[in-house]
């Protein structure tokens, strides 16, 4: 092989490894209204009577998922919308600690939407009016950064405000757990 | 021969390096809990409450602050420095619940009353039965979501009792009158909105035949207020904003603020941005007291909103300051802005102790408060005029308080800035003592103040106004200031304006105090002691290990049996303890507003709970 | 009176600009002078060179003798070269410190915040209840120093209004500022100049001169909260923007709408631009609320669906806000 050769085949397989890296970056601007799809995720885990019906994950949940630029737009979000004031960052206050492995009504990226969108009756206020759909999603990518569930090229590596917990990049991945009690 | 020296030399250093720091931690050890005496309580001639608003003890404990002056003091002295290290359990009782507990037991005709925290039930136990049975339990059901309201743990500071009723408020928003007998619903009256981001934390006050209450959520961009129902019916007599234009207000023609910058017409609209009043907190979630000579009713008024003091700019009246009015109407007398333009969140709206002191010769009638800004004032409660305005801990977000124009001195080198973090302001924004209060001993003459010795960061940021949802503009981290000690008890002579003893603590102190005329004062520590100390000398005298830290009110009354009895709810929480009741994840340093960072410790040292415990000296 | 579409930097219309045109003319002239002096040296040298090498005159590298004719020439070029640039540096410098005296002597304050990608505009004052918020809009009466306080909630963007003074940065977490003394009424144009985002292109703002009463009748005028809406259909709208997502972001005045994230609404209606970037009208407001992320794609303002009727009813609303 020559050195020409060599180097160009190098650069393809740079360049293929670049494109796999894009989909994170996908912006979805245009994101279908609240209403037009599917509904929001299942409640927490329950029982189901009878035997357990296969419970499919709702599509959007990879959009969101691991996607950077919802992650960023949810960090946004989440000071904007005062989340920080009953959650902090993440530690808890008013509304339940975020950045732990407790779960009181689920920690799946599409239980973290209904929670957001619907209320919940210990004092987490519903957002449905408020946001759309594509923000509520993104507020619940951004979530789960909390706890370092997405990958760590997906998460921000600087937090907006004064610097309080480790960045992003280095938080640990909890277990998702449920919590200890559905306490008032 | 060298290397043995070496060898010899090396382990003399570090035998006597490990014993320097062993040393050091025996000392820290020891200065946690042990008084230093700095002088001696003023012979003779002192402060007295005023007879009117502090009569004598019946052995009852009818209102949180004991009497109408505020003054926490038991006139009780079966119990004395010399037996109170004899003090033996009589009794518990478990209150169901584990959110932080700041009210007192009330006791009253033999019957003992306490409010819980969210859920907001109300027992009363039947003191004349062996272990207090529960007579009856109202339940109230507050709605849940306004658990989602509340900044600061869903705490309720205590029941009233009143001409054969009970009053109290629930997070939720409503005043309840219960039968003290039977249990049963007088009147419900709601006056709060959580929709607006509304709660009622706070202990009514009932005097002059009217229920005062007043709303929380400074935090939540709510506009502040406080109102009178009337006591049969539960109805609305009058309610007094305390932001917004002078109608509102209830600024009249008897309003006659001593100090010029308090002095104009609409001051409650003007001093703030367009609307900003609307949202602009200002909120009356502490004590009030009462005055039944001149029929005035003080209490102080909380912070303004939002933290981010670059969005308010203006004086905002009439947020972190003291108004006096008349309990009737509720016209205001008088009004003294504590901290104009409040930068730290240092609400003014601790306990307002009424005491008559000498002055030239003669007897003042004045109030003494041991405020968030951490200056203790002495004022004229006719005028508002302050006397004398002192540090009683550690101060840097001020330069002290200048008599002649009654300002607060800022610092400037403390002003928050927006999209930076300003390092190390003292008093944190807890205040050098929060809403716990301190207590008066007419026969010592001293205040017993227990509070806090906290610093603070403060990143402030934009915040942004949605009803119902927090509306605050700040990252706050909170630690301990000089010292290391996080709190303090400090016996204070309200006229020479000085500590008489003070005892560092390793937490911040979140109970109140209780003094007695036997000259022991009671206290408790937010890792679960519960202390007696002697009045005068501060010398610690017996303590007991509850099964959670204690930020509620110790009381002290006269059972059935004659015996003189101490009473106390231990269950941590509030603001200081929210890490520890409300599960908080102690990696977030800016959890609880900031006050994580400062008790990561508290998981460790203590549990959540809410157990009564009475004692009394066994027979 | 239009918007002055096109901007120049060589105008009038200001103080700054005319200091800023006066310095650059000083600096063109010198400039022109000692260009056209270099390369008519130049040009002589080639030509002497030439003639020279005509002339047979061999360069035999020794060193020649010091011709007090040259030297005299080198001094006085010297001369010339040092006095033109100490011209410059004293122009430079008196143009720098006057429009620092102007900065000294404000006497209104305004402060600019810039967030992606629309332009917070505060007006303060003494009185604080005096206080007026607007949007990606200034106006300025003429002949009165303004300084402007610049803030960034987010990231580096430029305030650049050519035809009145120079760009400055807002820089998040410091504090910049600019003095403009207008001197011309008019209606002009500027932009943000430091790429910001996806939507920097669109990030325009309008600056409306105005005399000193006329000035002080707009001021008055954004004072006025809200007007009630008096038709069903405008009632329709403002419960829609005060009670859904139009308030989790902006703020009305006289409404319970005070949300900081967004442009302050209350006077919409009245200003001459949508959205930092198109003419104000009818046609373009509902396009901007119908679908903000089809105008400007990533802006921060989401699509939120709406139904045409809750359309018709918010834009109804908004167009009362004049």
């Amino acid at each position: 092989m020559s050195s020409r050769f060599r180097a160009s085949l190098a650069l393809l397989a740079v360049a293929t490894l670049a494109l796999a890296a894009c989909d994170r970056e996908e912006r979805h601007s245009r994101a279908k209204p609240m209403g037009e799809t599917v509904p929001a995720g299942t409640s927490p885990d329950t029982i189901w009577p009878g035997g357990t019906v296969p419970q499919t994950l709702d599509p959007r949940a990879k959009l969101y998922d691991n996607n950077a630029p919802a992650i960023s737009q949810g960090q946004s979000l989440y000071s904007q919308m005062n989340c920080g004031g009953c959650h902090s960052h993440g530690g808890g206050g008013m509304g339940p600690a975020l950045m732990d492995d407790e779960w009181r009504y689920g920690g799946r990226i599409d239980q973290i939407a209904t929670s957001i969108a619907e209320g919940r009756p210990n004092g987490m206020p519903s957002w449905r009016s408020k946001l759309t759909e594509d923000q509520i999603w993104q507020l619940a990518a951004y979530v789960r950064s909390m706890s370092g569930q997405p990958s760590k090229d997906a998460v921000n590596s600087r937090a907006d405000a004064m610097s309080a917990t480790a960045p992003q990049t280095l938080t640990p991945r909890e277990t998702v757990q449920t919590s200890d009690t559905a306490e008032q | 021969m060298q290397r043995v020296a070496c060898a010899y030399l090396v382990t003399l250093l570090c035998t006597a390096g490990a014993a320097l720091t062993a040393c050091h931690r025996s000392e820290q050890r020891q200065q946690y809990g042990s008084a230093t005496v700095y002088g001696t309580a003023p012979a003779g001639n002192h402060a007295v409450a005023p007879p009117a608003a502090s009569p004598a003890d019946d052995g009852n404990w009818t209102m949180p602050s004991k009497d109408y002056a505020a003054t926490r003091f038991s006139g009780l002295n079966q119990i004395n420095p010399g037996n109170v290290s004899k003090l033996a359990l009589s009794f518990t009782f478990s209150t169901a619940t584990t959110h932080g507990y700041e009210a007192p037991p009330l006791v009253v005709n033999n019957t003992m009353y306490l409010i819980t925290p969210f859920p907001n039930y109300l027992y009363a136990l039947d003191l004349t039965k062996p272990g207090a049975p529960t007579k009856w339990v109202f339940k109230p059901k507050p709605v849940a979501a306004s658990q989602g309201v509340a900044c600061c743990d869903t705490v309720n500071r205590g029941a009233v009792y009143d001409n054969g009723k009970i009053f109290f408020n629930t997070l939720d928003g409503q005043t309840i009158a219960v039968d003290a007998d039977s249990g049963q619903q007088v009147w419900r009256t709601q006056l709060g909105d959580i929709q607006k981001g509304e709660t009622i934390t706070m202990a009514p006050l009932v005097a002059g035949g009217k229920v005062l209450v007043g709303n929380s959520g400074g935090e939540m961009g709510v506009r502040g207020w406080v109102a009178a129902l009337d006591e049969g019916s539960g109805k609305l007599a009058w309610r007094a904003f305390n932001t917004g234009p002078d109608k509102d207000v209830l600024i009249g023609s008897r309003f006659k603020p001593f100090y010029k910058s308090d002095q104009g017409k609409d001051l409650g609209v003007k001093t703030w941005p367009p609307e900003a009043w609307k949202i602009g907190g200002g909120t009356v979630w502490g004590w009030l007291s009462y005055d039944p000579e001149t029929k005035l009713i003080y209490y102080g008024v909380g912070n303004p909103g939002p933290w981010n003091p670059d969005q308010r700019p203006g004086d905002n009246k009439w947020t972190t300051g003291v108004f006096a009015r008349d309990v009737s109407t509720g016209e205001a007398v008088w009004f003294y802005q504590t901290t104009p333009h409040d930068l730290f969140d240092h609400d003014d709206i601790n306990e307002i102790i009424l005491a008559d002191i000498p002055w030239n010769g003669q007897r003042r009638p004045v109030m003494f408060r041991p405020a968030r800004a951490g200056f203790f004032y002495v004022q004229d409660r006719r005028t508002g005029q302050v006397l004398s305005a002192a540090p009683y801990g550690y101060v840097n977000g001020y330069r002290g308080v200048d008599l002649k124009t009654g300002q607060i001195i800022p610092n400037h080198d403390k002003d928050p800035k927006v999209g930076r973090v300003v390092r190390d302001i003292c008093p944190a924004a807890p205040g050098l003592k929060d809403w716990n209060p301190s207590a008066f001993s007419p026969v010592t003459g001293l205040v017993y103040i227990p509070h806090n010795n906290l610093c603070m960061d403060f990143g402030a940021m934009q915040a942004n106004y949605i009803s119902g949802t927090p509306y605050v503009g700040a990252d706050v981290k909170m630690y301990a200031g000089p010292g290391g000690n996080r709190g303090a008890f400090t016996a204070w002579d309200p006229i020479h304006q000085k500590k008489v003893w003070e005892i560092p603590e390793d937490l911040p102190l979140w109970s109140p105090a209780l003094v007695t005329a036997g000259g022991v004062v009671f206290y408790g520590t937010m890792d679960g002691w519960f202390k007696a100390v002697d009045a005068r000398t501060g010398k610690q005298l017996w303590q007991f290990k509850a099964g959670s830290g204690i930020i509620g009110q110790p009381i002290s009354y006269k059972g059935p049996d004659g015996r003189q009895y101490i009473a106390f709810v231990a269950g941590v929480g509030g603001w200081a303890g929210a890490v520890v009741s409300a599960k908080m994840d102690t990696r977030d340093p800016t959890g609880a507003l900031g006050f994580v960072n400062a008790v990561k410790d508290l998981p460790q040292k203590t549990t959540a709970g809410g157990m009564l415990y009475v004692f009394t000296l066994p027979r | 009176m239009s918007i002055q579409h096109y901007q120049s930097i060589f105008g009038n219309a200001a103080t700054e600009v005319r200091q800023f045109n006066t310095l650059f003319v000083i600096f063109l002239v010198v400039c022109a002078v000692m260009y056209v002096a270099v390369i008519a040296f130049l040009i002589a040298g080639i030509a002497r060179r030439r003639r020279a090498a005509e002339a047979n005159t061999v360069e035999e590298g020794r060193h020649h003798e010091s011709d007090p004719a040259m030297r005299t020439g080198l001094i006085a070029w010297g001369a010339v070269v040092g006095t033109g640039l100490v011209a410059l540096a004293i122009a430079s410098f008196v143009a720098d410190r006057s429009m620092a005296n102007a900065a000294a002597h404000e006497k209104l304050s305004i402060t600019v915040t810039g967030n992606q990608w629309w332009w917070d505009v505060q007006y303060n004052a003494a009185d604080n209840s005096k206080m007026v918020r607007t949007a990606n809009e200034l106006h300025l009466p003429v002949g009165v120093p303004v300084r402007i306080m610049l803030k960034s909630n987010d990231v580096i963007h430029s305030f650049w209004v050519p035809s009145l003074a120079g760009k400055q940065d807002l820089i998040p977490g410091r504090d910049t500022d600019i003095t403009i003394t207008p001197q011309k009424v008019g209606i002009y144009r500027g932009q943000c100049a430091e790429y910001c985002g996806a939507e920097h292109a669109k990030m325009a703002l309008v600056v409306d001169v105005d005399s000193y009463p006329d000035f002080i009748k707009w001021w008055q005028h954004q004072l006025q909260t809200a007007p009630k809406p008096t038709t069903p259909l405008a009632l329709a709208g403002y419960n829609y923007v005060t009670s859904r997502n139009c308030s989790a972001c902006h703020a009305i005045a006289g409404t319970p709408a005070s949300a900081t994230v967004g442009p302050d609404l209350t006077h919409l209606a009245s200003r001459r631009t949508l959205a930092a970037s198109m003419p104000m009208s009818e046609g373009n407001l509902y396009g901007w609320v119908a679908d903000p992320q089809s105008i400007k794609p990533g802006t921060k303002m989401p699509t939120i669906g709406l139904e045409p009727n809750e359309l018709h009813a918010v834009v109804a609303y908004l167009e009362t806000l004049k």
